[in-house]
């Protein structure tokens, strides 16, 4: 179970993350929900580490000051000041924005590389990559910058599942993607509860694919939680319907 | 023909030393100034070791990489890594690294020409009418092993594929696991094994005197700049630009020219190309 607690994000001054409360049970699929600069990406590089790693980077540069404040707990155990590969290491994986595959590795160094962390079950994990990805097939042995917009969605979060993550994060996936291949990357974020019991949250701006899909979801508004409950309740929900679906 | 040779024979010696210093600005985004340094270090451990201590050549050789590639690690764990992401504070402290150690090491007494290493190989050959001694062709085979090995490596390896993957996205990397840190060291150490490798191969052709470090260094560069910062390929290119450039200053001008010939490349590859001949490609990088 993946729990943040009254996480407070500063930049500078400015405040990305406004005490969020999240909880994500075994196996389940959370969503997080908000337009743009809502605060998602940076609430899940808070949950990956990557932002301590951006706050250094930054430290460093003489940049932006970014303090961050509450809880990130993974299995009772409090991660909040761990180092994002320490975390990838217990098994909270990022897919992040943008994909950011690697572009002058083929699409099979991709996978490889992304089986880092586990490379006795990399024969398997591959397998059920290119199983419910099909299409990579087609393209193992091209460059990934070469790939199209959705081939690039699905390579990053097979890469991602390479790793046998217990957490997958995955951030802004449908982002760009046409309809055809926003359904396919639906389809295996259902897959990838249902076969391997991984734990999911999801941060998107377009909201109608996901809802259906998830357990639990979480709507952000200028960094902070205004509304959370099950898939049905904010289906269901006459704001969220407004702001979500357009009706 | 002798320049043909004799240029190839250079360029691949001068790829070897190069390589190092791009692996190393590849994987952790840090110029290592030192380079130049590690290698006559390297050169001046081992002749140390077999006069002083009197160990025979090869046990030497050996200790005197190790020990160079311990210094490499040493440089990145106690010191850039507090300063790693500042740019400016990398350099200099890399190159007064570098600096302290090659000033150290002449006012250690490292001067004139008793330093020698042995050669590993006697004798010379003629090839197409050229007399080519064995030790040079030794540098080309030395050269040509190490770059397959490091091709394996890269391939094949969990640890070369983990530097792959930080060499073009470190953040995307730390996101799967992989410590940055440590590949950093590891790109320090394989960095150092290649400088001092060279060192033992290249010293015997001449004497071991201090100014070698700073001609690495130079070239190095050179090389690293021309063929693309950070690119593997473009490093081996680009040596055999500069390698090739060398030798027709040679015949053609004077010794002394060669490193003003190297200098200008930097200068008219900056204003050219200033992304260098196999810099990133950028129309790679945004595809949404």
């Amino acid at each position: 179970m993946l729990e943040v607690t009254n996480l407070m994000v500063f930049y500078e001054n400015m405040l990305a993350i406004n005490n969020v409360t999240l909880t994500a049970k075994k196996g389940s699929i959370v969503g997080v929900f908000g337009s743009n600069s809502a605060g998602k990406s940076t609430l899940m590089y808070s949950i990956s580490g990557i932002i301590l790693d951006i706050k250094k980077k930054e430290a460093m540069k003489g940049g932006e000051r970014i303090t961050v404040f509450g809880k990130v707990i993974f299995d009772s155990k409090d991660i909040t000041n761990l180092l994002p590969h320490e975390r990838a290491k217990m098994g909270i994986v990022l897919c992040p924005e943008r994909r950011r595959i690697f572009p002058e590795s083929s699409v099979l160094e991709n996978l490889k590389i992304g089986a880092y962390l586990d490379k006795r079950n990399e024969k398997k994990n591959l397998e059920y990559v290119l199983n419910i990805f099909p299409r990579l097939k087609d393209h193992l042995n091209r460059q990934g910058g070469f790939l199209s917009g959705g081939e690039q969605q699905m390579l990053a979060i097979g890469r991602a599942l390479m790793a046998s993550p217990s957490v997958l994060l995955l951030d802004e996936p449908l982002l760009g993607l046409s309809p055809y291949y926003q359904k396919i990357v639906v389809d295996s974020i259902k897959d990838i509860k249902a076969t391997k019991n991984i734990t999911v949250i999801v941060a998107e701006q377009y909201a109608r694919p996901i809802i259906p899909v998830i357990d639990y979801g979480y709507i952000i508004e200028n960094g902070s939680s205004v509304l959370e409950g099950t898939s049905e309740s904010l289906l269901n929900n006459p704001d969220v319907k407004s702001a979500y679906f357009g009706v | 023909m002798q320049i043909f040779i004799y240029g190839l024979i250079n360029s691949i010696s001068l790829s070897l030393v190069a390589l190092g210093f791009t692996l190393v600005y590849s994987i952790s985004r840090i110029p290592n100034f030192a380079h130049g340094a590690l290698y006559v270090a390297t050169g001046y451990f081992a002749w140390i070791l077999m006069n002083l201590f009197h160990f025979n050549y090869f046990i030497s050789a050996i200790l005197s990489v190790f020990l160079s590639c311990f210094i490499g690690a040493m440089i990145y764990r106690l010191v850039l890594i507090k300063i790693r992401g500042m740019e400016i504070s990398e350099v200099i402290a890399t190159y007064a690294i570098g600096l302290a150690i090659i000033e150290g090491l002449r006012w250690g007494g490292l001067r004139g020409a008793t330093y020698t290493l042995p050669v590993i190989v006697p004798g010379s050959i003629e090839i197409f009418g050229v007399i080519v001694d064995y030790q040079r062709l030794f540098a080309v085979f030395v050269g040509l092993v190490i770059f397959l090995f490091f091709y394996i490596f890269i391939k094949f390896t969990k640890t070369g594929l983990a530097l792959k993957g930080i060499a073009q996205d470190e953040r995307a990397a730390m996101m799967l696991g992989i410590d940055s840190d440590k590949m950093a060291i590891v790109s320090f150490i394989l960095g150092s094994a290649i400088a001092g490798i060279s060192a033992l191969i290249i010293f015997p052709l001449g004497n071991i005197v201090v100014e070698a470090g700073y001609n690495v260094l130079v070239f190095s560069i050179a090389v690293s700049i021309i063929g693309g910062l950070g690119s593997w390929l473009g490093a081996v290119i680009a040596s055999f630009i500069i390698g090739y450039a060398q030798i027709l200053t040679e015949v053609f001008l004077s010794t002394h020219y060669q490193m003003v010939i190297a200098l200008l490349a930097i200068i008219i590859t900056l204003l050219i190309r200033p992304s260098g001949l196999f810099g990133k490609q950028k129309e790679l990088e945004e595809r949404v």
